[in-house]
């Protein structure tokens, strides 16, 4: 008969055994146990080794930091870096000071952290900024929305602030854009961009985190379309109109991109994610910017880069010195794809050609791929966002500029965080690869009195004062010129530079480093030199490198002291020229045009008011320079709220 | 045979079954811990903390932040009373320069580090932990009396080293 009872234990005593006597029956049960005794054992050890399974990851050696019972002499506890954290050599990128003997660490006072403010730059009143969100011009206005937190100068209860302008410069506050009102932006009113459609009106798509903290796609649009300030934003009341799609988790989805137009009449968007670590871009097509058809492939995906924040998307002409709206494209056309990483906090784009068709993108170059290549900006430079502006046929680049002090200084000064001047942004026809930013035109109405000096000359190892009265609001423009001789004299070698594992401007080479110290005490114990760094190689051939350098830039221990920059590509006969804007706490500076761009936020204790200078230095071993410069005193852009009288402007 | 083959199949499946349940949660442990720079100092706090042994990476943030917080609040309070009884006007600047920073710490990074965590923007909670751990470090370097430890050096080195352990954790969730 057959056993019907296959799991039950051999022992039962239904059921016939034809094998016969009880011994039998025996043999398996002793095999049984013996079997399920090995498992164990082996279950045991495996659960063992997996847990034990080696040490990796290439984080620091754990007798470098000691445990809780570490010697006395292990008195300096280790700087925490601000950049990835494990893993990340720290030893050039010391955050704090090496020698801070009997510096207080928090030597901040009212009038320090006051003079930090700037004077032209955007930024509210006070509390915490970060994202810019969807720019625009609209009805004689350019408006600027932003992430905001009403409460705290922290990250947290972010809400949509606004400002308008007629010159991108001149900023008046308007009330609140967006708050956390609905089930599906109550964690979070995030970023999102506009799109003006073919009729002129304006509608926004924003990432909202909802009450369950997934992240969503939301339609808003203006109250009112006749008001030209755009005051009051009213939100679509089938909103979401897009939830995270099958494959993509709850919490990797947001930052809906301005839409374009297919060649079907059709809008698209990409919205950036992650599959595991690989960073992507997925596309959605719509007629409505109600509902959505997700495409089948993606605009692209680069492995390794991680969650690809705030995608921008937008096409750039080959020839002409104009910007073009988001729709343009053809054969004189390249399409830029732009993503901030949320690994790193930098944001990377790539250049390269845009396949309707299918909604995809590829790059030029794949060695400089999204996420692996070139930066917008090497220095503190985040979330950046373009928008067409039409009023003037250009492409505008907004950039969220963070704190690198300590937050107990920005508790004191009850705000965080500034954005960028406004940059335009064009193909850099000359190298082919590169982006160039400038500082929008209208910035130069700022300028006040200026001053010219031609043909400095400053030696191998020398500092050069520059007299052009306060020194904190600049707009300076030089040029340099290196000693050729020099340049062909100078042997060259192996070594393989950087900005950021250097030594700064103490590292002297025998072609840089030379610039501009900013923000600079007469006595130099503070200064922040913007500088260049010519590197010969082994083959005859230069490598010049653009760089800002922290170290010193305050003798408060508790502010980032990295040195930032990276290559620049200087073409066959091209002086080295730079643009420096200074104003309080923020640098920002352009090397050859805008191919390479760097940011840096300051907080010097003693270079502050009238006590700030500017200098020209040359601490090469070799070459000598000379420099010519127009520095102009900068006025203030006198950003305030939107005055409530109708006749002011 | 075949119940025996049967047999041995359901045992198989029992046994590394129940290895891999009851294994799980301490792997989990062990793995992210292994990812910061201070293993033990990782794993003891987040096993004693009951929550741990349901928690996904997440939720092990949460545990090491709320480490933080208490650390911190303890060493905020060894700082006031070390402040009533002080005389030595080098050491009560110092002092009160540590208010500032557990201040922060307590009101500033560790609030925001928790919503962020919960909020899914890990990278607000790797910036707010690096500044913890920063603020621990220059109320540490604050004091005067140099190469030794300061009257709180205990209290400033748990603290940063689990900020440490909790940007590390942070930086997972990216």
């Amino acid at each position: 008969m057959v056993d019907t009872r296959p799991f039950l234990p051999v022992s039962s005593h239904a059921g016939s055994d034809p094998t016969g006597p009880s011994e039998n029956r025996r043999k398996p049960m002793k095999l049984q146990l013996s079997i399920f005794f090995v498992l164990l054992t082996v279950g045991f050890f495996a659960a063992l080794l997996t847990s034990n399974n080696g040490s990796d990851n290439g984080f620091v050696k754990e007798n470098e930091h000691g445990s809780l019972a570490s010697p006395s002499s292990e008195k300096q506890l280790r700087p925490v870096s601000r950049g990835p954290a494990v893993g990340v050599s720290e030893k050039s990128n010391r955050l704090f000071a090496k020698d801070n003997e009997n510096q207080l660490a928090y030597p901040w006072n009212n009038s320090m952290l006051s003079w930090q403010r700037t004077a032209f730059h955007f930024q509210p009143e006070k509390n915490w900024m970060n994202d810019p969100n969807g720019p625009l011009f609209y009805k004689g206005w350019y408006h600027f929305f932003y992430q905001y937190n009403p409460h705290a100068a922290v990250w947290g209860d972010i809400v949509w602030g606004h400002a308008v302008s007629k010159d991108l410069i001149h900023w008046l506050h308007l009330p609140l854009a967006m708050v956390a009102d609905q089930w599906y932006d109550k964690n979070g009113v995030w970023t999102g961009s506009a799109t003006i459609l073919p009729d002129g009106k304006v509608v926004m798509l924003y990432t909202g985190s909802t009450t369950e903290n997934v992240q969503v796609q939301n339609l808003a649009y203006p109250a009112d379309h006749s008001d030209p300030l755009l005051i009051n934003w009213v939100k679509y009341s089938g909103n979401p109109v897009l939830v995270p799609p099958p494959g993509i988790l709850d919490k990797d989805f947001r930052d809906p991109t301005t839409a374009w137009l297919t060649s079907e009449g059709k809008w698209r968007i990409t919205i950036g994610s992650k599959i595991n670590k690989t960073g992507i871009a997925l596309v959605y097509d719509t007629k409505d910017f109600i509902n959505y058809e997700l495409l089948d492939g993606i605009l692209h995906a680069v492995p390794g880069t991680g969650m690809w924040e705030c995608v921008d998307f937008f096409p750039v002409s080959k020839t002409e010195e104009n910007g073009l709206d988001t729709s343009v494209n053809g054969p004189s056309v390249k399409h830029v794809v732009k993503a901030s990483l949320d690994d790193d906090r930098h944001d990377y784009y790539s250049i390269g050609t845009y396949h309707e068709k299918n909604g995809t993108w590829i790059p030029d170059e794949p060695k400089i791929d999204v996420g692996i290549g070139l930066r917008y900006d090497y220095g503190i430079y985040y979330a950046a966002k373009t928008f067409y502006d039409q009023n003037k046929n250009r492409r505008v680049l907004w950039g969220w500029i963070g704190e690198s002090d300590s937050e107990a200084a920005e508790m004191q000064k009850g705000w965080a965080s500034v954005q960028s001047i406004p940059r335009t942004i064009l193909f850099d026809k000359k190298t082919g690869t590169h982006l160039l930013q400038w500082p929008v035109e209208e910035i130069e109405s700022l300028r006040l009195k200026s001053y010219e000096f031609n043909q400095v000359k400053v030696q191998a190892g020398s500092v050069v004062p520059l007299d052009v009265g306060p020194a904190t609001q600049l707009d300076i423009i030089a040029e340099f010129e290196i000693d050729n001789e020099a340049l062909e004299k100078t042997t060259g070698s192996n070594v393989t530079f950087s900005c950021s594992s250097s030594g700064g401007t103490v590292e002297r080479g025998a072609l840089g480093p030379f610039g501009l110290l900013v923000l600079a005490d007469d006595s130099l114990s503070e200064q922040t030199p913007v500088y260049f760094y010519i590197a010969k190689g082994s083959d005859g051939k230069l490598k010049t490198f653009f760089c800002n350098d922290q170290s010193r830039s305050s003798v408060a221990s508790d502010v980032n002291k990295q040195i930032y920059g990276n290559l620049v590509p200087v073409l066959e006969g091209e002086k080295l020229s730079l643009r420096v804007l200074v104003d309080h706490s923020i640098v920002e500076s352009f090397a050859q045009g805008g191919r390479t761009v760097i940011t840096s936020r300051v907080y010097p204790t003693k270079a502050i008011y009238g006590a700030a200078k500017l200098f020209l230095f040359n601490n090469a071993t070799e070459a000598s320079v000379s420099a010519s410069l127009r520095i102009w005193q900068m006025n203030s852009a006198f950003i305030r709220p939107y005055p409530n009288d109708k006749e002011s402007q | 045979m075949t119940k025996i083959i049967s047999l041995f199949i359901l045992e198989a499946v029992f046994c590394f079954t129940f290895f891999t349940v009851s294994y799980s949660d301490i792997n989990l442990i062990q793995t992210t811990c292994k990812k910061t720079p201070f293993y033990d100092l990782c794993v003891l706090t987040l096993k004693s903390d009951p929550r741990s042994s349901t928690a996904d990476v997440s939720g092990l943030a949460r545990i090491v932040a709320d480490s933080v917080k208490a650390k911190a609040i303890a060493t905020l309070n060894q700082i006031s009373a070390l402040l009533n009884s002080v005389k030595d006007p080098t050491l009560e600047k110092a002092l009160e320069g540590c208010i500032v920073s557990y201040n922060t710490i307590i009101q500033a990074d560790i609030p925001v580090a928790i919503d962020a965590i919960e909020k899914n923007n890990p990278k607000f909670a790797v910036q707010s932990a690096t500044d913890a751990g920063n603020e621990a470090q220059a109320c540490e370097n604050s004091f005067a009396e140099k190469p030794s430890n300061s009257p709180i050096f205990s209290g400033n080195k748990a603290v940063h080293d689990l900020s440490v352990v909790l940007q590390s954790i942070a930086s997972l969730l990216l």
